[in-house]
């Protein structure tokens, strides 16, 4: 039984429908992150669950109640905002209060349960500043605890890290995480960053025009892309086409690419070309050509760029680039020049199949 | 070697010194234009206008030489002055409350309003500026009078036996003056109704809130610092009008400013006329102190904004 399930939701702006009949089931205690490019209606999405937009169609439950025709106020979610929209002319103490006063909590209570919330996010000793006389990740630390002491069914993050930087976004991430799994609180988080949802996320739910086009856990959605979308969206894919050769019974084909031959897997075949996606990092090469890698075949290396722990090779061959990502412990990048050719080869069962017609 | 950075150093703060003189400079040309005209126009009559308020003045000879505090003690002791005093105060507090209570609503509708309609209200909301103070009390004076627009419609629908003394009251000078100033309240209010981020709204929502609940934790608390430059330039503007009260209240209705009037244009009384002038001021500055110094102790948190 799903703690917070979405079925069929639609949003429609201005007759276009920018959320299409998306559904979702969500475990108690999940971590699900809302992943996609701007505008593919993630942020609807989250707007829907918190109650600030209507639902044009289907519905929302938590805990099995609908949900959907309350108002914000009675929804029982907590939100953490992407500019952290603490309220200014409060103090710290007065921002992560303000729930509980609402909800008639007694006074030595609310006093507890903030301290409690402030020390969760490390920042006890804060209670008497106002927002503007803290840094932008202690202001996003008291909109979590102001989230969270509330005790909120659900907790809504809208992209709150993007408005730190880069080092801080790190060990926020983490921090939000930690505090999650220790409270044990079903969550969303919405963000435009697929590193960000790769780390932290139990599964993600990746976006694309209005629906959801895959949601798995991370590493599913890295290894196993279900679409094209998915494939190109997370990480980085170098796009190849193959002429089919000969097919064999279990849905394995001789593809004939880059003057190459190789078996691979195909789900199906239906032309006489066929589309594979692969990561740069799982193309390899090496200078001397050996018996094992009989699938190899030449490229030139037109440019190497040294990005520290690895070094990433543009590799051209039949007037098309490839791009490998090489470690730099498995292959020195000194030994490999702009120029010198390379015998480029990789494991078949590293090709993500396309369902590009082309 | 040393030396010669010791000079260079030192021909870098001499430089500096001279961009930051010339900085100064351009600061004062900009501001010389309006600073003389202030100065010259402004200032200085004020000026005058003060020393001549503690000379002694008689009816045939005009001005006198002499130094006296006569003009205020005559004043400041005089019941029927201190009850014009009353009024104008009375009277600027009034107008300034219901401009607050009739802006504050426009200006949320318009600054949550978007693209033409927001240009239309807007316009609407400074429309009463854009057509002469005069023409625009004399439309009230239609409206208002003994055989006006509104006592006739309430005489023919049988609500009332007798045309209602409207005009020449305090509440047709009110009802003028609100009319006048309310656009600069909208705007004020609107102004800091605009900076409110509207996450800060959806926040206090989530977190429980109702509208209503939001509005005067939040909303209102944010916007104290608009309403206040509202109601400084309002209370400033109506305790010293002088042509809505002289048309709309006549001299039923004497204000101060229709009172230096008076002293100044019919009775050629220049010193007690500029007393009377000071004095208003005066009372303006300090109601207008201690306004935001009730503010200030309310909201802290906005003063830190």
């Amino acid at each position: 039984m799903s703690y917070l399930s979405l079925e069929n939701v639609v949003k429609t702006f201005n007759k276009t429908e920018v959320v299409k009949k998306l559904s979702l089931d969500i475990q108690k205690g999940e971590l699900v992150s809302f992943l996609g490019p701007s505008g593919c209606g993630k942020t609807t999405t989250l707007n829907m669950i918190a109650g600030f937009l209507e639902v044009d169609g289907g519905k929302i439950e938590v805990d099995g109640k609908p949900v959907h025709l309350l108002p914000p106020n009675k929804r029982e979610m907590g939100m953490v905002f992407q500019n952290y929209a603490l309220f200014p002319h409060m103090t710290v103490f007065d921002n992560v209060a303000y729930g509980l006063k609402l909800r008639k909590v007694p006074k030595n209570e609310i006093n507890k349960r903030v301290l409690e919330a402030l020390e969760m996010v490390r920042l006890a000793g804060y209670e008497k500043r106002y927002p503007k006389e803290l840094s932008g990740g202690q202001q996003q630390r008291v909109s979590l605890a102001r989230a969270l002491v509330i005790k909120p069914k659900v907790l809504l993050l809208d992209e709150p890290l993007s408005n730190l930087d880069a080092k801080l976004r790190q060990e926020m991430r983490e921090e939000i995480v930690d505090i999650q799994k220790q409270v044990g609180i079903t969550t969303i988080f919405v963000t435009h960053d697929q590193e960000e949802a790769l780390a932290i996320s139990d599964r993600i739910a990746v976006m694309y025009e209005g629906r959801i086009e895959q949601v798995d856990d991370p590493a599913s959605i890295y290894n196993h892309p279900k679409t094209d979308f998915v494939s190109q969206f997370i990480g980085e894919v170098n796009h190849i086409q193959g002429k089919v050769l000969e097919t064999y019974e279990n849905k394995k084909c001789k593809l004939h690419f880059f003057g190459n031959e190789q078996i691979v897997s195909v789900p199906s075949v239906k032309n006489s070309e066929v589309h594979f996606f692969i990561r740069p990092e799982k193309i390899q090469i090496a200078l001397a050509e050996s018996n094992e890698r009989n699938e190899a075949f030449q490229t030139k290396v037109e440019r190497k760029m040294f990005l520290g722990a690895k070094t990433r090779y543009i590799l051209k061959v039949h007037d098309r680039h490839l791009i490998a990502d090489i470690s730099n412990t498995v292959l020195n990048p000194t030994e490999i020049k702009e120029g010198n050719s390379v015998y480029t080869y990789w494991n078949p069962e590293d090709l993500l199949p396309s369902r590009m017609a082309r | 070697m040393q030396a010669g950075i010791g000079t260079e150093h030192d021909l870098l703060l001499q430089q500096k010194k001279k961009n930051l003189n010339k900085k100064r400079l351009d600061t004062w040309l900009l501001l010389l234009p309006t600073l003389g005209i202030f100065i010259f126009f402004f200032l200085l009559p004020l000026f005058f206008l003060f020393i001549t308020s503690f000379k002694n003045f008689d009816a045939s000879t005009g001005v006198g030489n002499e130094w006296t505090l006569q003009n205020y003690i005559k004043f400041m002791s005089d019941p029927f002055y201190l009850g014009v005093v009353w009024r104008t105060v009375k009277i600027a507090l009034l107008t300034t409350l219901i401009t607050i209570m009739i802006s504050y609503p426009v200006a949320f509708q318009i600054s949550r309003s978007k693209g033409r309609t927001r240009n239309y209200l807007t316009l609407l909301v400074l429309s009463p500026l854009l057509i002469s103070m005069v023409i625009r009390c004399y439309g009230w004076v239609i409206l208002l009078s003994n055989n006006g627009v509104v006592n006739n419609t309430l005489l023919k629908l049988g609500w009332i036996d007798q045309p209602l003394t409207l005009l020449y009251t305090e509440l047709s000078v009110v009802i003028g003056m609100v009319h006048v100033l309310f656009p600069y309240m909208v705007l004020s209010i609107m102004g800091s109704l605009e900076k409110i981020d509207p996450s800060v709204i959806r926040a206090s929502q989530n977190l429980g809130a109702s509208s209503f609940r939001t509005f005067f934790s939040i909303l209102l608390p944010l916007t104290l610092p608009g309403v206040f430059a509202g109601s400084v330039m309002v209370f400033s503007l109506s305790v010293s009008s002088f042509v809505t009260p002289a048309i709309l209240g006549g001299p039923q209705v004497k204000v101060m400013s229709y009172l230096t009037y008076e002293q100044v244009a019919v009775m050629l009384n220049w010193p007690y006329g500029g007393a009377i002038g000071f004095l208003l001021i005066l009372i303006a500055t300090i109601t207008i102190i201690a306004y935001s110094k009730i503010l200030a102790r309310s909201e802290k948190g906005v003063a830190i904004q």
